[in-house]
């Protein structure tokens, strides 16, 4: 267990801290090499690059697009509210948002 | 000559072919070759080659078999020619994945390898108890009992088959091997184990020189 | 000579050794690697690199800011509340819990979900408790989430599955037979795989991951090679990543083949790219950890290797760095000054897309 937290604090983006979630989902969905997937998303979010693992910016941006906090916020989407928003902030097609898109009727 | 005989052994079993390898044991004896000289150094480099090319990924396990039936029937045939009790026999080696343990891939491979060096291997499979390691070991007349554990829960059976050899005053008839993913130098070292092998081609390694007088 | 440079074996073991020794051991590494695998030595500055890392004298080291690159998570969240066998601390949390505590406590890039057997085949009887499970989770998660296992093609031979056991019949000189009894279970494996990832995907399924495939060999291999094809045919929008067990695919079969490439001993920069013809869009490499070695000899063999495969791919590649991988040492719990030291190279020397 400890190892996995090793890696994650000498290399890992940082999760929905900042942004490796959404630079991840770009990997995972575009097969895009890190580099791109990170210009990628900093492009989307009007940030530079080293902003992307800069939780002091990253933080009001995912506050602002209500794309999920590490933080609990009340009323803060998380989950597949914030899943929703990040698949159509990144312009792509996360499969549990489709799905949820279609139970509740809601437009592809 | 000899050299060309050495050549034409040593190709025949990094070929796995057994007609060629008896084919070149009988001609090497034919010629008056000594037996342990043609075995040493016509037959052991074509099979070292094997081991090597083995465990860089470029030769696969159904031709270390092929190799390994080559290598048993070409000493077959040499150690025919020897005076009984001095064959070449490299020794007795009895093997098995230790209690609650059912993997058995890498094992496969020992066994494999240790056959194609000329050692008697009796497989016991997986799932071993240790009661049953002793008894097939008395019984086989070991000279080495190697074990093979893919999990650290599953290690302490290592340890286990120590203490008992310990207990029933059999330490000293027996070498004991240890190997398997999770094993390591150190963890034989602890457990009070002769030797630790990293993989196939070690495993051999080891048993020879486990074997060798001191 | 002093020896004053602090770092590890591959079995863990502390040990002093000096700077040249380092060097040597950095040296023997890529020569070893570059020789096995037909590739590049690293070069004397990126061996010079790697000495900085291994020699920095902090307890911790890691990546500069914005070098930082994804963790895709390989069964960690079960390590939360599985026990020694899985690396697991016993916390007393639900599979749901844990993956939440990763995403949120941790910060990890992805999670997963996973079968405590971390194997395909148990999955097959019980798929309506694990997609129940997943549907539920992937509701309450923001990161990616991913369901992942072993294909672990062992399972499908005698007496824990239907085919005669290959690694009793090798041995025997019963080769054909042997051969098509992998064949047979590789068949069996391809359908389940397909089965679980189909059924999940129902669900909603984020991302598949077929981690270690090959431990069990080249029709393992093959048949996860097999699975991802026929899956992202059935499903062509589910994100697959599928993983190597080791440097190179071991040959129990010896011939079998995909996209009309033999499989046996592949070695990362082929493999990676065998598992892009298959369509994943993530290829994960795995490179042994020799527990007799040096964490630098074994690290500098991992950075060879990653580099290479990096190169080569046109996918994002991910180092496998769990215990005895990749020049982690092979023990329970690998020490924190080698895994970090581990991370940084792979990221900035062998130019892992992850991790």
């Amino acid at each position: 267990m400890g190892m996995h937290i090793a890696h994650i604090m000498a290399s890992c983006m940082g999760g929905i801290r900042t942004s490796g979630d959404l630079v991840a989902w770009m990997q995972m969905t575009r097969k895009m090499r890190i580099h791109e997937a990170k210009a990628y998303v900093a492009e989307k979010l009007g940030v530079g690059i080293i902003d992307l693992t800069d939780e002091e910016i990253m933080r009001d941006i995912r506050k602002d697009l209500g794309i999920g906090t590490v933080t609990s916020i009340a009323g803060g989407p998380k989950g597949i509210r914030a899943k929703y928003r990040i698949a159509d902030l990144l312009g792509i097609n996360i499969r549990s948002v489709a799905l949820f898109k279609s139970q509740m009727g809601f437009p592809g | 000559m000899s050299n060309d005989i050495f050549a034409s052994a040593a190709d025949a079993i990094l070929k796995g072919d057994s007609d060629k390898a008896v084919e070149a044991a009988k001609k090497g004896l034919g010629e008056g070759i000594d037996p342990v000289i043609l075995i040493n150094e016509g037959f052991i480099p074509g099979i070292n080659t094997v081991g090597d090319l083995f465990g860089s990924g470029r030769l696969f396990l159904p031709e270390l078999i092929l190799s390994a039936n080559a290598m048993q029937n070409a000493t077959d045939v040499i150690n025919a020619a020897i005076p009984d009790g001095q064959g070449q026999s490299r020794g007795r080696f009895i093997i098995g994945t230790v209690e609650g343990d059912v993997h058995d891939i890498g094992k496969t491979i020992v066994v494999s390898l240790l056959k194609a060096n000329g050692f008697e291997v009796m497989d016991l499979g997986r799932d071993v108890s240790t009661d049953r390691f002793i008894e097939e070991a008395d019984k086989f007349n070991a000279d080495i009992i190697g074990t093979s554990a893919l999990l650290t829960t599953t290690m302490e059976g290592q340890r286990r088959l120590e203490v008992e050899l310990k207990k029933a005053g059999l330490k000293e008839r027996f070498k004991t091997m240890v190997g398997g993913a999770p094993v390591t130098q150190r963890w034989a070292k602890r457990i009070g184990a002769d030797a630790f092998a990293e993989n196939a081609s070690a495993a051999v390694k080891m048993a020879k020189a486990l074997l060798e007088p001191a | 000579m002093s020896n004053d440079i602090v770092t590890r074996m591959g079995d863990g073991e502390r040990v002093s050794l000096s700077a040249e020794e380092i060097r040597e051991d950095i040296q023997a590494g890529t020569a070893d690697a570059a020789q096995r695998g037909g590739i590049p030595e690293l070069t004397a500055q990126e061996q010079e690199q790697l000495f900085d890392i291994i020699a920095d004298p902090s307890r911790i080291v890691s990546v500069k800011p914005g070098e930082e690159v994804i963790v895709t998570d390989d069964g960690c969240t079960m390590s939360f509340y599985s026990g020694q066998d899985g690396g697991g601390v016993g916390a007393p949390l639900s599979r749901m819990q844990a993956v939440l505590t990763y995403e949120r406590a941790c910060g990890a890039d992805t999670t997963s979900l996973g079968h405590s057997d971390y194997s395909y085949k148990p999955v097959k009887p019980i798929i309506n408790f694990e997609a129940n499970d997943y549907y539920n989770t992937s509701m309450m998660t923001t990161a990616p989430f991913f369901y992942g296992a072993q294909p672990n093609l062992g399972l499908y031979f005698q007496p824990d599955g239907p085919c005669p056991n290959a690694a009793e019949l090798m041995p025997m000189g019963k080769i054909d037979e042997a051969r098509r009894a992998q064949e047979e279970a590789a068949g069996h494996l391809t359908k389940d795989l397909v089965f679980v990832g189909s059924r999940l995907a129902d669900v909603g399924l984020e991302g598949l991951n077929f981690d270690t495939s090959g431990s069990a060999g080249d029709a393992d291999f093959m048949a996860a090679l097999q699975a991802v094809a026929e899956l992202k045919r059935r499903v062509p929008d589910l994100p697959i990543l599928m993983g190597a067990s080791g440097e190179f695919i071991l040959g129990m079969h010896g011939e079998v083949e995909y996209a009309g490439t033999r499989l046996a001993g592949l070695y990362p920069q082929d493999q990676v790219r065998i598992i892009e013809t298959a369509g994943a869009d993530i290829a994960g490499v795995a490179i042994n950890t020799a527990t007799t070695e040096s964490l630098p000899y074994n690290l500098a063999r991992a950075v060879t290797f990653v580099k290479a495969a990096s190169e080569a791919s046109n996918i994002p590649v991910h180092a496998n760095v769990g215990m005895g991988v990749c020049g982690i040492p092979m023990m329970e719990q690998p020490p924190i000054d080698s895994v970090t030291r581990v991370s940084k190279a792979l990221v900035q020397l062998g130019k892992a897309d992850g991790l």
